[in-house]
């Protein structure tokens, strides 16, 4: 075999892994089909080396800023996706005030100016005594490995929902999904029903699914108006920005929202969903937004607590209670008393990099607090925010204060736009 | 038929400084700034209209606005939380990082046939911010060369609505200039002060 530099192997094996991982077929949800004899995808590895699994908004920025702080440290990034499409900003997708193109950037320059090594491939593993991550066609060795797998839905919690396929829509990952939903929103018949489901709490992003009923309402009072969109909430109360939010829906008089109604079944055939109390609700589209949990590695390789949902860990280091040299950052988490945002993924991100470099370096690792802002568009014109301070006592992650805007406005719509410019480059460029 | 589809013309471009830009990552100052970051841009090079560039700022300034957000004095729902957190990590830390910074002024277009009426009506603004923008901090008048556009409107248009540092009345004679002024010419100033120092 002619020389290679190390980098050029990485690039080779990364090749091979995704082949072979199309060759076996393995359909992400199966049983992780690991070779007999897995192979080091990168072996003769010299320097410290972290892994990423995950390059959503906690993972990207943790390997850039990993990078960014000490340039001698390996990171690899293995992400499925080879386009990052932004979660917030994409319930405007829905209500055709932004493309799904404007919220989708590629990985170019966490490689190119960062050095990070990306891997266009899914993790079927963690062995986090073995200090490894497999893949499909072998595994990786690491120092240190940083989870950000976000979430996945528990589908099996609602009857009917996992055979009804791409019949029945989350919208809950931007990408396909979102367009999808809104090309069924917009082809809705005039006067239809539009119903979506809220899960209960935790989920990811707390505001995200009454934003998406303003969007939905705004469309639909815009271009359809005889129609009428119902929420089922299956928590109490509208859980973020309740006084808010019920403001906004002033508006919308073609918006009906219902608390405490868990959907627990739908029949796509019959075009119907089934609270939990037994009340029938027939619907011309339907959004059921899952119950969810922490993305699959997590659940795998048992980071999960007792409720086998998500992730407890460490307030300063974010290393992982329940196994070492695993530090997990995201929506995938919880116990610190932050929201599953994007401000909180990417501000986790950055502090659990910094203990990584740190505790590489044998260096004592500095306690920061995380951030978290929430925007919410509440028309195509005007948004509105909370906002959360943390600082750190005793090693553990406490609030200084939570405010809210005093209400919607363009101004606050301005600051949305300015928060997403600048955070999508803090996370990739 | 109305055009649903606006605001669309972002072109997925991040468009990023360059890779050395961040400044030194091994001082205190860097782990305790980069929360900012999520809407300031890296190490405080703000991209994006309606945030301002910390990039450069001079402490006293940095400071000033930390304490006055922070006691309400500038209300703000997102600057209150963080400027108070700012003060538990160290206010002098995060002020020194940001004004060690490589001044850099905003990306954001500006629209040329604006500055000129700007520079015309900036006169009476010269007074206290200096002919070239860069603030006077006797006067307790900030920078304003190259912040971006939105950034110094949407102040500019605060004052003249009492809403930014309401009843202070060391800004009395700002609010009044403020009020002074139709929103088209505060456009053209907002330019003009952007485009300074470019």
């Amino acid at each position: 075999m002619a020389r290679m530099t190390r980098r050029e192997f990485l690039r080779t094996s990364a090749g091979a892994a995704v082949a072979s991982s199309f060759a076996g077929c393995a359909s992400r949800g199966d049983a992780p089909a690991v070779a007999s004899t897995p192979s080091d995808l990168a072996p003769n590895r010299k320097g410290r080396r972290v892994i990423v699994i995950g390059g959503g908004w906690g993972g990207a920025t943790a390997a850039k800023y990993v990078r960014m702080q000490d340039p001698s440290i390996e990171v690899i990034l293995i992400e499925p996706n080879k386009r990052f499409v932004s979660c917030p900003f994409s319930n405007l997708v829905l209500s055709g005030v932004r493309s799904i193109d404007s919220l989708t950037f590629d990985y170019d320059r966490l490689r190119k100016q960062h050095g990070v090594k990306i891997m266009h491939d899914t993790s079927t593993a963690l062995e986090p005594d073995a200090r490894r991550v497999r893949l499909a066609g072998g595994f990786l060795a690491y120092d240190r490995v940083i989870v950000a797998p976000g979430i996945d839905f528990q589908t099996e919690q609602i009857e009917g929902l996992a055979d009804a396929g791409d019949r029945v829509l989350h919208a809950w990952k931007a990408g396909p999904q979102t367009v999808a939903l809104a090309r069924q929103l917009k082809e809705m018949p005039d006067g239809g029903v539009f119903v979506m489901s809220i899960p209960p709490a935790a989920y990811r992003c707390p505001p995200g699914p009454y934003e998406r009923a303003c969007q939905v309402a705004w469309y639909l009072k815009t271009r359809n108006p005889r129609a009428k969109l119902l929420v089922l909430d299956a928590n109490q109360n509208v859980i973020s920005k309740p006084a808010l939010f019920r403001a906004a829906w002033q508006a919308y008089p073609n918006l009906e929202y219902r608390a405490s109604s868990k959907v627990t079944k739908v029949d796509p055939g019959a075009r119907e969903v089934t609270t939990e109390f037994g009340d029938k609700v027939r619907y011309d589209v339907v959004n059921v937004i899952p119950p969810q949990r922490a993305g699959a590695i997590a659940v795998q390789a048992d980071l999960v607590g007792a409720d086998k949902r998500w992730c407890e860990v460490n307030h300063v280091t974010y290393e992982s209670v329940k196994a070492k040299d695993a530090h997990v950052v995201g929506d995938a988490t919880i116990g610190i008393p932050a929201p599953k945002s994007g401000t909180v993924a990417n501000s986790m991100g950055k502090i659990a990099a910094t203990a990584v470099v740190h505790l590489l370096n044998g260096r004592p690792v500095p306690e920061m607090p995380p951030i978290n802002t929430c925007y919410s568009w509440v028309s195509d014109s005007e948004a509105m925010a909370v906002v959360n301070a943390y600082r750190i006592e005793n090693g553990k992650v406490v609030q200084i204060e939570q405010k809210l805007t005093p209400g919607q406005s363009t101004l606050y719509a301005q600051h949305a736009t300015a928060w997403a410019t600048s955070i999508w480059s803090d996370i990739l460029a | 038929m109305r055009a649903l589809v606006i605001a669309v013309v972002l072109t997925a471009a991040l468009g990023a400084s360059g890779a050395a830009a961040a400044g030194p990552t091994d001082t205190p100052g860097f782990t305790k700034a980069f929360s900012c970051s999520a809407c300031h841009g890296r190490a405080g090079a703000s991209r994006a209209d309606a945030v301002p560039v910390l990039a450069g700022m001079p402490a006293w300034y940095f400071k000033k606005a930390i304490a006055d957000y922070a006691a309400g004095r500038r209300p703000s729902p997102e600057m209150e939380p963080f400027s108070k957190m700012v003060g538990t990590l160290s206010v002098d830390e995060i002020a020194a990082y940001f004004a060690a910074q490589p001044r850099e002024s905003s990306p954001v277009g500006v629209d040329r046939a604006a500055v000129a009426g700007g520079r015309a009506a900036s006169t009476q603004c010269a007074t206290c911010h200096g002919e070239d923008g860069r603030g006077d901090q006797a006067k307790g008048s900030p920078p304003l060369a190259g912040q971006p556009p939105g950034y110094l409107l949407n102040q500019m248009k605060l004052f003249k609505a009492e809403k930014r540092s309401p009843g202070d009345e060391n800004l009395t004679k700002m609010k009044t200039l403020m009020r002074s002024i139709d929103d088209t010419t505060l456009a053209a100033l907002a330019a003009y002060y952007s485009s300074l120092g470019r």
